[in-house]
Protein backbone atom coordinates (compact mmCIF):
# COMPACT_ATOMS: atom_id res chain seq x y z
CA UNK A 1 0.00 0.00 0.00
CA UNK A 2 2.72 2.42 1.02
CA UNK A 3 4.70 1.60 -2.07
CA UNK A 4 1.74 2.33 -4.28
CA UNK A 5 1.20 5.70 -2.60
CA UNK A 6 4.86 6.54 -2.84
CA UNK A 7 4.80 5.67 -6.49
CA UNK A 8 1.72 7.78 -7.06
CA UNK A 9 3.35 10.76 -5.37
CA UNK A 10 6.48 10.41 -7.38
CA UNK A 11 4.58 10.16 -10.56
CA UNK A 12 2.45 13.20 -9.97
CA UNK A 13 5.45 15.03 -8.46
CA UNK A 14 3.23 16.34 -5.71
CA UNK A 15 4.66 19.40 -4.10
CA UNK A 16 1.85 19.45 -1.56
CA UNK A 17 1.76 17.39 1.65
CA UNK A 18 3.22 13.95 1.19
CA UNK A 19 0.13 11.76 1.20
CA UNK A 20 1.67 8.72 2.79
CA UNK A 21 1.77 10.55 6.09
CA UNK A 22 -1.08 11.82 8.21
CA UNK A 23 -1.02 15.60 8.64
CA UNK A 24 2.15 16.48 10.61
CA UNK A 25 3.32 12.84 10.66
CA UNK A 26 1.60 11.55 13.85
CA UNK A 27 -1.76 9.82 13.60
CA UNK A 28 -4.79 11.61 15.03
CA UNK A 29 -5.15 9.32 18.07
CA UNK A 30 -1.59 9.96 19.14
CA UNK A 31 -2.05 13.70 18.67
CA UNK A 32 -5.18 13.58 20.81
CA UNK A 33 -3.28 11.73 23.55
CA UNK A 34 -0.50 14.32 23.45
CA UNK A 35 -2.96 17.23 23.45
CA UNK A 36 -4.58 15.80 26.56
CA UNK A 37 -1.17 15.67 28.23
CA UNK A 38 -0.53 19.26 27.10
CA UNK A 39 -3.79 20.51 28.56
CA UNK A 40 -3.05 18.81 31.85
CA UNK A 41 0.44 20.28 31.83
CA UNK A 42 -0.94 23.77 31.21
CA UNK A 43 -3.38 23.36 34.10
CA UNK A 44 -0.57 22.43 36.52
CA UNK A 45 2.34 24.71 35.57
CA UNK A 46 5.70 22.97 35.90
CA UNK A 47 4.22 19.54 36.67
CA UNK A 48 5.66 16.71 34.56
CA UNK A 49 2.89 14.81 32.81
CA UNK A 50 3.84 11.33 31.60
CA UNK A 51 2.82 10.55 28.03
CA UNK A 52 3.27 7.64 25.74
CA UNK A 53 6.08 8.90 23.55
CA UNK A 54 6.21 7.48 20.01
CA UNK A 55 9.11 6.37 17.89
CA UNK A 56 9.94 9.24 15.60
CA UNK A 57 11.99 9.08 12.41
CA UNK A 58 15.00 10.59 14.19
CA UNK A 59 17.19 9.46 17.09
CA UNK A 60 16.36 10.22 20.71
CA UNK A 61 18.16 13.35 21.79
CA UNK A 62 17.45 15.09 18.48
CA UNK A 63 14.21 16.63 19.58
CA UNK A 64 11.73 13.77 19.41
CA UNK A 65 9.77 15.23 22.34
CA UNK A 66 9.63 18.69 20.81
CA UNK A 67 8.65 17.29 17.41
CA UNK A 68 5.76 15.32 18.90
CA UNK A 69 4.48 18.40 20.74
CA UNK A 70 4.83 20.56 17.62
CA UNK A 71 3.07 17.91 15.55
CA UNK A 72 0.16 17.87 17.98
CA UNK A 73 -0.17 21.67 17.98
CA UNK A 74 0.17 22.32 14.24
CA UNK A 75 -2.82 23.38 12.16
CA UNK A 76 -2.81 24.12 8.46
CA UNK A 77 -2.72 27.89 9.19
CA UNK A 78 0.39 27.72 11.35
CA UNK A 79 3.70 29.29 10.45
CA UNK A 80 6.59 27.30 11.88
CA UNK A 81 10.04 28.44 12.92
CA UNK A 82 12.65 26.01 14.20
CA UNK A 83 15.83 27.08 15.94
CA UNK A 84 18.77 25.15 17.29
CA UNK A 85 20.94 27.08 19.77
CA UNK A 86 19.26 30.22 18.45
CA UNK A 87 20.15 29.57 14.81
CA UNK A 88 17.72 28.85 11.97
CA UNK A 89 20.35 27.35 9.68
CA UNK A 90 21.87 24.52 11.70
CA UNK A 91 21.36 20.88 10.79
CA UNK A 92 18.79 20.07 13.45
CA UNK A 93 16.71 23.16 12.74
CA UNK A 94 16.79 22.72 8.98
CA UNK A 95 15.90 19.02 9.21
CA UNK A 96 12.94 19.51 11.53
CA UNK A 97 11.66 22.42 9.43
CA UNK A 98 11.88 20.28 6.30
CA UNK A 99 10.22 17.40 8.13
CA UNK A 100 7.12 19.47 8.83
CA UNK A 101 7.22 21.12 5.42
CA UNK A 102 7.04 17.63 3.95
CA UNK A 103 4.53 16.02 6.32
CA UNK A 104 2.24 19.00 6.98
CA UNK A 105 2.88 21.27 4.03
CA UNK A 106 2.76 24.30 6.29
CA UNK A 107 4.45 27.62 5.84
CA UNK A 108 7.79 28.06 7.58
CA UNK A 109 9.72 31.17 8.46
CA UNK A 110 12.93 32.33 10.02
CA UNK A 111 11.41 35.55 11.32
CA UNK A 112 10.50 35.26 14.99
CA UNK A 113 7.64 37.75 14.73
CA UNK A 114 5.97 35.91 11.84
CA UNK A 115 5.92 32.47 13.44
CA UNK A 116 2.94 31.07 15.30
CA UNK A 117 4.83 28.02 16.58
CA UNK A 118 8.53 28.10 17.37
CA UNK A 119 10.29 24.86 18.18
CA UNK A 120 13.54 25.49 19.95
CA UNK A 121 16.57 23.68 21.16
CA UNK A 122 18.41 25.43 24.01
CA UNK A 123 17.39 29.06 23.41
CA UNK A 124 14.54 31.51 23.75
CA UNK A 125 14.43 34.03 20.88
CA UNK A 126 15.67 37.53 21.75
CA UNK A 127 12.55 39.16 20.34
CA UNK A 128 9.70 39.38 22.86
CA UNK A 129 7.05 36.75 22.05
CA UNK A 130 3.34 37.55 21.91
CA UNK A 131 0.04 35.97 22.93
CA UNK A 132 -0.48 34.33 19.55
CA UNK A 133 2.71 32.31 19.72
CA UNK A 134 3.64 28.90 21.11
CA UNK A 135 7.21 28.12 22.09
CA UNK A 136 8.03 24.39 22.06
CA UNK A 137 11.19 23.32 23.89
CA UNK A 138 13.13 20.12 23.25
CA UNK A 139 14.02 18.62 26.61
CA UNK A 140 16.67 15.96 27.23
CA UNK A 141 16.13 15.41 30.99
CA UNK A 142 12.89 16.81 32.40
CA UNK A 143 13.50 15.92 36.05
CA UNK A 144 15.37 18.76 37.83
CA UNK A 145 16.07 16.50 40.81
CA UNK A 146 17.44 13.64 38.67
CA UNK A 147 21.11 14.23 39.43
CA UNK A 148 20.45 14.65 43.15
CA UNK A 149 17.98 11.83 43.77
CA UNK A 150 18.23 8.92 41.35
CA UNK A 151 15.00 7.17 42.46
CA UNK A 152 12.10 8.29 40.27
CA UNK A 153 9.50 7.25 42.86
CA UNK A 154 11.26 9.40 45.42
CA UNK A 155 11.48 12.48 43.17
CA UNK A 156 7.77 12.14 42.47
CA UNK A 157 7.12 12.21 46.18
CA UNK A 158 9.43 15.17 46.64
CA UNK A 159 7.51 17.13 44.01
CA UNK A 160 4.18 16.14 45.49
CA UNK A 161 5.20 17.31 48.96
CA UNK A 162 7.31 20.30 47.80
CA UNK A 163 10.41 18.85 49.44
CA UNK A 164 12.90 20.96 47.60
CA UNK A 165 15.68 21.45 50.17
CA UNK A 166 18.04 19.28 48.16
CA UNK A 167 17.80 21.63 45.16
CA UNK A 168 19.39 24.38 47.21
CA UNK A 169 22.04 21.94 48.42
CA UNK A 170 23.18 21.81 44.80
CA UNK A 171 23.42 25.60 44.65
CA UNK A 172 25.15 25.59 48.05
CA UNK A 173 27.77 23.19 46.68
CA UNK A 174 28.23 25.47 43.67
CA UNK A 175 28.91 28.53 45.81
CA UNK A 176 31.17 26.58 48.14
CA UNK A 177 33.28 25.22 45.29
CA UNK A 178 33.36 28.25 43.03
CA UNK A 179 32.41 31.27 45.10
CA UNK A 180 29.31 31.80 42.97
CA UNK A 181 26.49 29.75 41.50
CA UNK A 182 28.27 27.98 38.68
CA UNK A 183 25.19 26.45 37.01
CA UNK A 184 25.01 28.34 33.72
CA UNK A 185 22.39 26.37 31.78
CA UNK A 186 19.37 24.26 32.77
CA UNK A 187 19.21 26.56 35.77
CA UNK A 188 16.34 25.34 37.99
CA UNK A 189 13.24 27.51 38.29
CA UNK A 190 10.12 27.53 40.41
CA UNK A 191 6.92 27.78 38.39
CA UNK A 192 3.84 29.55 39.74
CA UNK A 193 5.39 29.32 43.24
CA UNK A 194 4.87 25.56 43.31
CA UNK A 195 6.78 23.13 41.11
CA UNK A 196 10.52 23.20 40.58
CA UNK A 197 11.18 22.76 36.90
CA UNK A 198 14.09 22.15 34.58
CA UNK A 199 13.87 24.82 31.88
CA UNK A 200 15.75 22.50 29.46
CA UNK A 201 19.35 23.40 28.75
CA UNK A 202 18.73 27.04 27.85
CA UNK A 203 21.42 29.43 29.14
CA UNK A 204 20.43 31.03 32.44
CA UNK A 205 20.59 34.29 30.48
CA UNK A 206 17.20 33.25 29.05
CA UNK A 207 15.60 32.37 32.38
CA UNK A 208 14.07 35.83 33.00
CA UNK A 209 12.34 35.61 29.59
CA UNK A 210 10.23 32.69 30.82
CA UNK A 211 8.73 34.80 33.57
CA UNK A 212 5.38 36.40 32.70
CA UNK A 213 5.80 35.52 29.03
CA UNK A 214 2.63 36.17 26.96
CA UNK A 215 3.32 33.08 24.80
CA UNK A 216 2.45 29.51 25.70
CA UNK A 217 5.59 27.55 26.60
CA UNK A 218 5.49 23.78 26.08
CA UNK A 219 8.22 21.30 26.97
CA UNK A 220 8.52 17.85 25.41
CA UNK A 221 10.95 15.11 26.45
CA UNK A 222 10.66 12.18 24.03
CA UNK A 223 13.00 9.62 25.53
CA UNK A 224 11.90 10.39 29.09
CA UNK A 225 8.23 10.50 28.03
CA UNK A 226 7.33 13.68 29.89
CA UNK A 227 5.49 16.84 28.92
CA UNK A 228 5.30 20.01 30.98
CA UNK A 229 4.26 23.57 30.35
CA UNK A 230 4.17 27.19 31.44
CA UNK A 231 0.87 28.95 30.64
CA UNK A 232 0.98 32.59 29.49
CA UNK A 233 1.74 35.22 32.13
CA UNK A 234 2.97 32.75 34.74
CA UNK A 235 5.48 33.63 37.40
CA UNK A 236 8.77 31.79 36.86
CA UNK A 237 11.55 32.48 39.35
CA UNK A 238 15.11 31.20 39.30
CA UNK A 239 16.29 29.64 42.55
CA UNK A 240 18.94 31.49 44.52
CA UNK A 241 20.13 32.58 47.96
CA UNK A 242 19.37 35.94 49.60
CA UNK A 243 23.07 36.80 49.65
CA UNK A 244 23.80 35.17 46.29
CA UNK A 245 20.94 36.40 44.11
CA UNK A 246 20.28 34.97 40.65
CA UNK A 247 22.45 36.59 37.99
CA UNK A 248 21.52 35.99 34.30
CA UNK A 249 25.12 36.93 33.35
CA UNK A 250 26.35 37.75 29.88
CA UNK A 251 29.68 37.71 28.06
CA UNK A 252 31.17 41.23 28.40
CA UNK A 253 31.30 41.78 24.64
CA UNK A 254 29.31 43.13 21.71
CA UNK A 255 28.13 41.12 18.73
CA UNK A 256 30.84 41.63 16.12
CA UNK A 257 28.27 41.55 13.30
CA UNK A 258 25.36 43.69 14.49
CA UNK A 259 26.97 45.30 17.53
CA UNK A 260 24.16 44.25 19.87
CA UNK A 261 25.02 44.77 23.49
CA UNK A 262 22.18 42.86 25.10
CA UNK A 263 21.80 39.58 23.21
CA UNK A 264 23.20 36.16 24.10
CA UNK A 265 26.54 35.66 22.35
CA UNK A 266 28.33 32.67 20.84
CA UNK A 267 32.09 32.62 21.13
CA UNK A 268 33.89 31.80 17.89
CA UNK A 269 37.57 30.98 17.60
CA UNK A 270 38.70 32.68 14.42
CA UNK A 271 42.24 31.38 13.91
CA UNK A 272 44.99 29.20 15.35
CA UNK A 273 46.39 32.05 17.47
CA UNK A 274 43.45 31.97 19.84
CA UNK A 275 41.76 35.07 18.46
CA UNK A 276 38.07 35.02 19.05
CA UNK A 277 34.99 36.98 18.28
CA UNK A 278 31.48 37.02 19.62
CA UNK A 279 28.29 36.94 17.59
CA UNK A 280 24.59 36.77 18.42
CA UNK A 281 23.40 33.20 18.91
CA UNK A 282 19.94 34.27 17.66
CA UNK A 283 20.64 34.50 13.92
CA UNK A 284 17.28 36.00 13.04
CA UNK A 285 17.69 38.76 15.62
CA UNK A 286 21.14 39.55 14.26
CA UNK A 287 20.05 39.57 10.59
CA UNK A 288 17.05 41.74 11.39
CA UNK A 289 19.25 44.29 13.12
CA UNK A 290 21.59 44.40 10.11
CA UNK A 291 18.63 44.86 7.77
CA UNK A 292 17.25 47.72 9.89
CA UNK A 293 20.59 49.48 9.63
CA UNK B 1 5.03 16.88 82.86
CA UNK B 2 3.58 15.44 79.64
CA UNK B 3 5.48 12.75 77.74
CA UNK B 4 6.89 13.99 74.43
CA UNK B 5 6.40 10.60 72.82
CA UNK B 6 4.15 7.78 73.87
CA UNK B 7 3.82 4.43 72.13
CA UNK B 8 0.81 2.27 72.90
CA UNK B 9 0.25 -1.38 71.97
CA UNK B 10 2.38 -1.21 68.87
CA UNK B 11 2.45 -4.27 66.61
CA UNK B 12 4.43 -4.96 63.49
CA UNK B 13 4.34 -8.27 61.68
CA UNK B 14 6.24 -9.46 58.62
CA UNK B 15 3.66 -11.84 57.23
CA UNK B 16 3.32 -14.45 59.98
CA UNK B 17 6.60 -13.45 61.57
CA UNK B 18 6.51 -11.20 64.60
CA UNK B 19 8.53 -8.01 64.15
CA UNK B 20 7.52 -6.52 67.47
CA UNK B 21 4.44 -7.18 69.52
CA UNK B 22 2.42 -5.20 72.04
CA UNK B 23 5.13 -2.60 72.61
CA UNK B 24 4.58 0.31 75.00
CA UNK B 25 6.88 3.19 75.78
CA UNK B 26 6.72 6.69 77.22
CA UNK B 27 9.47 9.19 76.63
CA UNK B 28 9.60 12.40 78.66
CA UNK B 29 11.45 15.55 77.54
CA UNK B 30 15.14 15.29 78.28
CA UNK B 31 14.94 11.58 78.88
CA UNK B 32 16.93 8.78 77.25
CA UNK B 33 15.29 5.41 76.78
CA UNK B 34 17.49 2.47 75.84
CA UNK B 35 16.22 -0.59 73.99
CA UNK B 36 18.38 -3.70 74.39
CA UNK B 37 18.12 -7.28 73.25
CA UNK B 38 19.94 -9.84 71.15
CA UNK B 39 20.08 -9.87 67.36
CA UNK B 40 16.64 -10.52 65.90
CA UNK B 41 14.81 -9.51 69.06
CA UNK B 42 12.92 -6.76 67.22
CA UNK B 43 14.83 -3.70 68.44
CA UNK B 44 15.36 -2.26 64.98
CA UNK B 45 11.81 -3.06 63.87
CA UNK B 46 10.57 -1.21 66.93
CA UNK B 47 12.67 1.92 66.40
CA UNK B 48 11.90 1.96 62.68
CA UNK B 49 8.19 1.65 63.41
CA UNK B 50 8.08 4.55 65.83
CA UNK B 51 10.27 6.86 63.74
CA UNK B 52 8.29 6.69 60.50
CA UNK B 53 10.67 4.40 58.61
CA UNK B 54 8.24 1.47 58.80
CA UNK B 55 4.47 1.35 58.89
CA UNK B 56 3.33 -0.59 61.97
CA UNK B 57 0.23 -2.79 61.68
CA UNK B 58 -1.58 -1.46 64.71
CA UNK B 59 -1.06 0.66 67.79
CA UNK B 60 -0.72 4.33 68.59
CA UNK B 61 2.18 6.74 68.45
CA UNK B 62 1.45 10.09 70.09
CA UNK B 63 3.89 12.95 69.67
CA UNK B 64 3.60 16.08 71.76
CA UNK B 65 4.47 19.06 69.60
CA UNK B 66 4.20 22.33 71.49
CA UNK B 67 1.44 20.93 73.72
CA UNK B 68 -0.47 19.59 70.76
CA UNK B 69 -0.81 15.81 70.65
CA UNK B 70 -0.22 14.45 67.16
CA UNK B 71 -1.28 10.93 66.30
CA UNK B 72 1.72 10.03 64.18
CA UNK B 73 0.09 7.12 62.38
CA UNK B 74 -2.97 9.03 61.29
CA UNK B 75 -1.56 12.28 59.95
CA UNK B 76 -1.04 13.00 56.26
CA UNK B 77 2.11 11.92 54.48
CA UNK B 78 3.21 15.53 53.99
CA UNK B 79 2.85 16.44 57.68
CA UNK B 80 4.58 13.20 58.61
CA UNK B 81 7.55 13.97 56.41
CA UNK B 82 7.66 17.54 57.70
CA UNK B 83 7.78 16.20 61.27
CA UNK B 84 10.51 13.75 60.28
CA UNK B 85 12.52 16.65 58.84
CA UNK B 86 12.02 19.04 61.73
CA UNK B 87 10.92 17.46 65.00
CA UNK B 88 12.46 14.02 64.63
CA UNK B 89 15.93 12.79 63.76
CA UNK B 90 17.25 9.35 62.96
CA UNK B 91 20.88 8.38 63.44
CA UNK B 92 21.64 5.23 61.46
CA UNK B 93 24.08 2.58 62.56
CA UNK B 94 25.91 2.96 59.26
CA UNK B 95 26.48 6.70 58.74
CA UNK B 96 26.62 6.11 54.99
CA UNK B 97 22.88 5.39 55.12
CA UNK B 98 22.18 8.80 56.61
CA UNK B 99 24.57 10.93 54.56
CA UNK B 100 24.93 11.92 50.94
CA UNK B 101 28.44 10.81 50.10
CA UNK B 102 28.85 12.87 46.93
CA UNK B 103 27.93 16.10 48.69
CA UNK B 104 30.39 17.96 50.93
CA UNK B 105 30.20 17.74 54.73
CA UNK B 106 28.79 21.27 54.87
CA UNK B 107 26.22 20.48 52.20
CA UNK B 108 25.08 17.46 54.19
CA UNK B 109 24.58 19.54 57.32
CA UNK B 110 22.80 22.28 55.40
CA UNK B 111 20.18 20.07 53.73
CA UNK B 112 17.71 20.04 56.60
CA UNK B 113 18.12 23.79 57.06
CA UNK B 114 17.34 24.55 53.45
CA UNK B 115 14.44 22.12 53.40
CA UNK B 116 12.74 24.24 56.05
CA UNK B 117 13.35 27.42 54.12
CA UNK B 118 16.74 28.87 55.07
CA UNK B 119 17.93 30.88 52.07
CA UNK B 120 20.87 32.91 53.32
CA UNK B 121 24.18 31.32 52.36
CA UNK B 122 26.19 33.29 54.93
CA UNK B 123 23.92 32.34 57.82
CA UNK B 124 23.76 28.71 56.71
CA UNK B 125 27.56 28.64 56.59
CA UNK B 126 27.75 30.03 60.14
CA UNK B 127 25.35 27.37 61.42
CA UNK B 128 27.39 24.65 59.71
CA UNK B 129 30.58 25.84 61.42
CA UNK B 130 28.80 25.99 64.77
CA UNK B 131 27.71 22.37 64.39
CA UNK B 132 31.06 21.11 63.13
CA UNK B 133 32.51 22.65 66.26
CA UNK B 134 29.87 20.98 68.44
CA UNK B 135 30.62 17.53 67.07
CA UNK B 136 34.36 18.19 67.16
CA UNK B 137 35.11 18.05 63.45
CA UNK B 138 37.80 20.46 62.31
CA UNK B 139 36.36 23.46 60.45
CA UNK B 140 38.85 23.00 57.64
CA UNK B 141 37.04 19.79 56.64
CA UNK B 142 33.78 21.60 55.86
CA UNK B 143 34.12 21.33 52.08
CA UNK B 144 35.50 17.80 52.01
CA UNK B 145 33.43 14.87 50.88
CA UNK B 146 32.22 12.43 53.55
CA UNK B 147 33.98 9.58 51.75
CA UNK B 148 37.29 11.08 52.85
CA UNK B 149 36.19 10.89 56.51
CA UNK B 150 37.01 8.16 59.03
CA UNK B 151 34.24 6.00 60.52
CA UNK B 152 34.07 8.00 63.73
CA UNK B 153 34.04 11.32 61.90
CA UNK B 154 31.27 10.08 59.61
CA UNK B 155 29.15 9.20 62.62
CA UNK B 156 29.76 12.62 64.17
CA UNK B 157 28.87 14.24 60.86
CA UNK B 158 25.64 12.27 60.74
CA UNK B 159 24.80 13.45 64.23
CA UNK B 160 25.44 17.09 63.25
CA UNK B 161 23.36 16.69 60.09
CA UNK B 162 20.46 15.43 62.17
CA UNK B 163 20.64 17.87 65.04
CA UNK B 164 21.05 21.05 63.01
CA UNK B 165 17.31 21.81 62.96
CA UNK B 166 17.06 21.21 66.73
CA UNK B 167 14.74 18.20 66.58
CA UNK B 168 12.99 17.28 69.82
CA UNK B 169 13.18 13.49 69.55
CA UNK B 170 16.25 11.61 68.37
CA UNK B 171 16.17 7.96 67.36
CA UNK B 172 19.50 6.15 67.28
CA UNK B 173 19.98 2.66 65.94
CA UNK B 174 23.30 1.30 67.25
CA UNK B 175 25.07 4.65 66.84
CA UNK B 176 28.40 3.19 67.94
CA UNK B 177 28.16 -0.17 66.18
CA UNK B 178 31.17 -0.97 64.05
CA UNK B 179 33.43 1.59 65.69
CA UNK B 180 36.52 0.70 67.71
CA UNK B 181 36.30 1.21 71.46
CA UNK B 182 38.20 4.49 71.75
CA UNK B 183 36.16 6.08 68.96
CA UNK B 184 33.04 4.60 70.56
CA UNK B 185 33.96 6.29 73.83
CA UNK B 186 34.40 9.61 72.05
CA UNK B 187 31.02 9.36 70.33
CA UNK B 188 29.31 8.36 73.57
CA UNK B 189 30.96 11.25 75.35
CA UNK B 190 29.74 13.60 72.63
CA UNK B 191 26.22 12.19 72.69
CA UNK B 192 26.01 12.49 76.46
CA UNK B 193 27.18 16.10 76.26
CA UNK B 194 24.65 16.98 73.53
CA UNK B 195 21.79 15.26 75.35
CA UNK B 196 22.48 17.32 78.49
CA UNK B 197 23.24 20.57 76.68
CA UNK B 198 20.27 20.54 74.31
CA UNK B 199 17.87 18.68 76.59
CA UNK B 200 17.25 16.06 73.90
CA UNK B 201 14.80 13.22 74.23
CA UNK B 202 16.38 10.08 72.84
CA UNK B 203 15.40 6.52 72.01
CA UNK B 204 18.57 4.51 71.56
CA UNK B 205 18.82 0.93 70.40
CA UNK B 206 21.90 -1.11 71.20
CA UNK B 207 22.96 -4.64 71.93
CA UNK B 208 25.76 -3.17 74.03
CA UNK B 209 24.68 -2.88 77.68
CA UNK B 210 27.60 -0.58 78.47
CA UNK B 211 26.38 1.96 75.92
CA UNK B 212 22.88 1.86 77.35
CA UNK B 213 24.08 2.10 80.92
CA UNK B 214 26.15 5.16 80.09
CA UNK B 215 23.43 7.06 78.22
CA UNK B 216 20.00 5.80 79.19
CA UNK B 217 17.70 6.71 82.06
CA UNK B 218 15.16 4.00 81.33
CA UNK B 219 15.55 0.67 79.63
CA UNK B 220 13.38 -1.76 77.69
CA UNK B 221 14.64 -5.34 77.29
CA UNK B 222 13.33 -7.11 74.20
CA UNK B 223 13.23 -10.76 73.26
CA UNK B 224 11.41 -12.42 70.34
CA UNK B 225 9.68 -9.17 69.46
CA UNK B 226 8.32 -8.48 72.94
CA UNK B 227 9.38 -6.35 75.88
CA UNK B 228 10.24 -8.79 78.66
CA UNK B 229 11.32 -6.22 81.20
CA UNK B 230 11.44 -2.45 81.52
CA UNK B 231 12.20 0.15 84.15
CA UNK B 232 14.91 2.47 85.40
CA UNK B 233 18.21 1.63 83.77
CA UNK B 234 20.29 1.14 86.93
CA UNK B 235 17.55 -0.81 88.62
CA UNK B 236 17.03 -3.25 85.78
CA UNK B 237 20.72 -3.78 85.15
CA UNK B 238 21.63 -4.14 88.83
CA UNK B 239 18.69 -6.30 89.77
CA UNK B 240 17.40 -8.06 86.68
CA UNK B 241 14.14 -9.96 87.28
CA UNK B 242 13.47 -11.74 84.01
CA UNK B 243 15.68 -14.73 83.27
CA UNK B 244 16.63 -13.34 79.86
CA UNK B 245 17.73 -10.02 81.37
CA UNK B 246 19.77 -11.94 83.91
CA UNK B 247 21.43 -13.86 81.10
CA UNK B 248 22.07 -10.64 79.18
CA UNK B 249 23.63 -8.89 82.18
CA UNK B 250 25.78 -11.85 83.06
CA UNK B 251 27.00 -12.20 79.47
CA UNK B 252 28.79 -8.87 79.50
CA UNK B 253 32.52 -9.38 79.21
CA UNK B 254 34.53 -7.97 82.05
CA UNK B 255 37.89 -6.49 81.28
Amino acid sequence: MNNVLKFKNKKANVAAQDEIYNFAYLDENTKRMIRRALIKALCIPGYQVPFSSREMPMPYGWGTGGVQVTSSCLTTDDVLKVIDQGADDTTNAVSIRNFFKKTANIETTETTGDASIIQTRHRIPEKQLNEKQILVYQVPIPEPLAFLEPRYQETKKMHALSEYGIMHVKLYEDITKNGHIETAYAYPVKTNDRYIMDPSPIPKFDNPKMNNNPAIQLFGAGREQRIYAIPPYTEVTSLDFEDYPFDPSKAPHKCSICGSNDSFLDEIITDDDGNRSFICSDTNYCNQRMKDK
Amino acid sequence: MEPILSVQNLNKYYGDQVGCKNMNMTLYPGEVVGVVGESGSGKTTFINSISGNLNPDSGKILINKDNEIINFLEISESLKRLLIRTELAFVHQNPRDGLRLDISAGGNISERLMSIGHRNYGNIRQTIFKWLDKVEIDKSRVDDFPRTFSGGMLQRLQIAKNLVTSPKIIFMDEPTGGLDVSVQAKILDLLRKLVRELNLSVVIVSHDLAVIRLLADKIIVMKNGEAVESGLCDQVLDDPQHSYTQLLVSSVLQV
